[in-house]
């Protein structure tokens, strides 16, 4: 009885219905968009940090985190290769690398980059690096001369693929290590800051320069799934004498790690926000179309209606109003995320700007699930919580304050 | 019988091109080698006026430079008094530098290496790598003309494949008496980037020396580097205690 009448109640003023209806749509939408928005840019600069050179899992020698010179390599991979051949799951995938800091030239100009030493058969399968070549080609295996550097960095050095680059380093004896490298190719990258920073070279070609023998820097893994980095981690880092340091990209990108932990908290206060200003609106709605029927509840109360009833009345208009809103906006958010998500967000046209807050090119929303619960259970509980206060206005009034009401 | 003859002719042209050829390059080889040698000395004792002139200012340093062979060299500011005692030592193709002001010595990193020596024209490469000259590149002789009455050899120096150097070129003019006129450097799409020209050629130290050396990047035509001895003297040889670490936080004045 109490539904039927609520339902017949609130389309006595089909506008006014509309209007709160309209309210919590777009209060809906802008949470489920918005949220999907941060998630997708968020899952976009983890995918584009792991892809870029960390991987999953990474293995350096102690103190090379903190000092990233020759010296502090690993000296005999072997180690390393037998944990990674007994423990990795099937379908991983690993890379050595050198990784130093190094200073590139030519004529003209002159810059500090990192140095990237690297294996390109096993590389192409753990990193972003053969995929992202443009212009020339990849390295190849026995190719000790070639370089790859990215396309901000040829533009900014006025030179072409073909040309040559001298690198110079500090070598394992501390003298000063410099070779001479000609481009075969250029790579792009989600971030004009990773082309200019990273060059790559074989391996050989960077160990021999830097008079390192087998010595590499790094060893960095790709896992079929990602789920299991903690405990692949804890038996690399068993079966590993403690001189090796083995973390997992959660510790090697703390800041996105940091991002990460406070994205969930963030989402729910844009969540509050948003609710705070369509609350507003429900209550004032809903205390209007109150104080209009004072005649009615007065008559109601006369007739013998207790006032918990009128609350309870009252409060699944209410639900209705919110029910209907919810159900419209998820709707249309939902279908505004899969458009965004099949088209992506392209925010190449700000440039530097979002460079400079490591924003990626192209952002794609992501739903979380866990997001549009919150969203509409905040929407719905909250709702229906300050729903209270002009319900339970609407169960003091009196009779006799009705009859002098005109 | 007559196409015999014409083959042999043939490879005996070609024979001579090819030994005509090697000894030419063979010659630039000698010419370059001979004349940086001629210019540095077995070992010298130097005093020269550093300008560095740029569009609205100038400064000026006076340097007492020692060098010893091809790799050693030593040097330190005598003023102006606010830079007095700087000091750059150099062996190999490493390079230390030492500041009295805070009186430490620091070795040049890779990073520096490419930055310019005291807000000069000449880069610590240009001084570290000094005689990447003699042997990062193979010369050929192009040519040769008359300047002053005296025969100039044009020599295009190309650097080996796996040189390190940044250049993609060097075009040199030495003359017959093997004085350094001219040395041009080029990047790779044959640009000229920069040139050191040799001037004033008098005795010096008791040989025919060019007093002056300018340098100056292509493109910014109103700054140069203008070098100037004041003294220079020749010695047989120069104590290997000269070119060390305690050397440059004191040196002989």
């Amino acid at each position: 009885m109490h539904l039927q009448l609520a339902w017949r109640n609130i389309w006595r003023n089909p506008r006014r219905t509309t209007i709160i209806t309209i309210a919590v749509v777009v209060g809906v939408w802008s949470m489920l968009v918005v949220g999907a928005l941060d998630r997708g840019m968020i899952d976009q600069m983890v995918r584009n940090a792991i892809a870029t050179l960390t991987g999953d899992i990474q293995i350096h020698h102690d103190g090379y985190r903190s000092d990233p010179v020759i010296e502090n390599s690993i000296a005999d991979p072997k180690d390393v290769h037998n944990a990674l051949a007994r423990h990795l799951p099937e379908g991983s995938f690993w890379t050595a690398r050198v990784r130093v800091n190094a200073i590139v030239s030519n004529a003209r100009y002159s810059t500090g980059v990192t140095l990237v030493g690297i294996d390109p058969e096993s590389e192409a399968r753990v990193s972003f690096i053969k995929t992202a070549v443009v212009d020339g080609h990849y390295l190849a295996s026995d190719d000790t001369t070639g370089i790859l550097v990215g396309r901000a960095l040829v533009d900014k050095f006025e030179t072409k693929v073909g040309h040559k680059l001298v690198l110079m380093s500090q070598d394992t004896e501390r003298e000063i290590a410099s070779r001479a490298f000609r481009i075969t190719g250029t790579f792009r990258a989600e971030l004009e800051a990773t082309e200019r920073q990273f060059v790559f070279v074989n391996k050989a070609a960077a160990q021999e320069m830097l008079k390192a023998g087998n010595g590499i820097s790094e060893v960095s893994l790709f896992l079929p799934d990602h789920e299991t980095v903690d405990m692949v981690r804890d038996k690399l880092k068993a079966s590993l004498p403690p001189a090796y340091e083995v973390e997992t990209w959660r510790e090697l990108l703390p800041i996105i790690t940091a991002y990460l932990s406070i994205m969930d908290s963030w989402i729910f206060i844009w969540y509050l926000v948003v609710f705070i200003a369509m609350g507003f609106g429900i209550v004032n709605t809903m205390l209007m179309a109150v104080f209009e029927r004072i005649r009615e509840f007065g008559l109601l109360t006369a007739l013998g209606m207790k006032p918990w009833w009128i609350i309870k009345g009252v409060l699944l208009e209410a639900f209705f109003l919110l029910i209907m809103g919810m159900a419209v906006g998820n709707a249309f958010g939902f279908a505004s995320v899969f458009i965004l998500n099949r088209t992506g967000i392209d925010l190449s046209a700000l440039g530097a700007g979002a460079e400079y807050v490591g924003l990626p090119r192209v952002i794609y929303p992501t739903v979380y699930i866990q997001d549009v619960i919150t969203a509409n259970v905040v929407v719905f509980v909250l709702g229906l919580l300050i729903t209270i206060y002009p319900a339970a206005k609407a169960s003091r009034f009196t009779p006799v304050e009705a009859l002098a009401h005109i | 019988m007559k196409k015999g003859i014409v083959v042999i002719a043939g490879f005996s042209v070609l024979l001579l091109l090819m030994v005509g050829g090697d000894g030419y390059a063979q010659d630039a080889q000698t010419i370059v080698a001979d004349s940086f040698n001629y210019w540095r000395g077995e070992a010298s004792i130097a005093t020269v006026t550093m300008r560095i002139h740029r569009a609205d200012w100038e400064r000026s340093y006076t340097i007492k430079a020692w060098t010893k062979g091809e790799k050693e060299s030593l040097f330190t500011i005598l003023s102006p008094p606010k830079d007095e005692g700087n000091g750059t030592l150099k062996r190999g193709s490493e390079m230390w530098m030492y500041n009295p002001k805070i009186d430490r010595v620091i070795k040049v990193p890779p990073s520096m290496m490419s930055q310019s020596w005291m807000g000069s024209d000449f880069s610590n490469n240009d001084l570290a790598k000094s005689d990447s000259l003699l042997y990062d590149y193979t010369h050929t002789l192009t040519g040769t003309e008359v300047d002053e009455g005296t025969m100039v050899y044009l020599i295009t120096s190309i650097p080996k494949p796996d040189a390190p150097v940044v250049w993609g070129m060097q075009k040199l003019k030495i003359r017959e008496d093997l004085i350094f006129l001219r040395e041009e450097f080029y990047d790779e799409d044959q640009k000229l980037v920069k040139a050191l020209d040799f001037y004033d050629i008098q005795i010096l130290g008791g040989r025919r020396y060019p007093r002056v050396m300018k340098m100056q990047k292509t493109e910014a035509p109103d700054e140069y580097t203008l070098v100037e001895y004041d003294d220079l003297t020749f010695e047989e040889t120069l104590s290997d205690d000269l070119f060390t670490l305690s050397a440059l936080k004191t040196p002989r004045r």
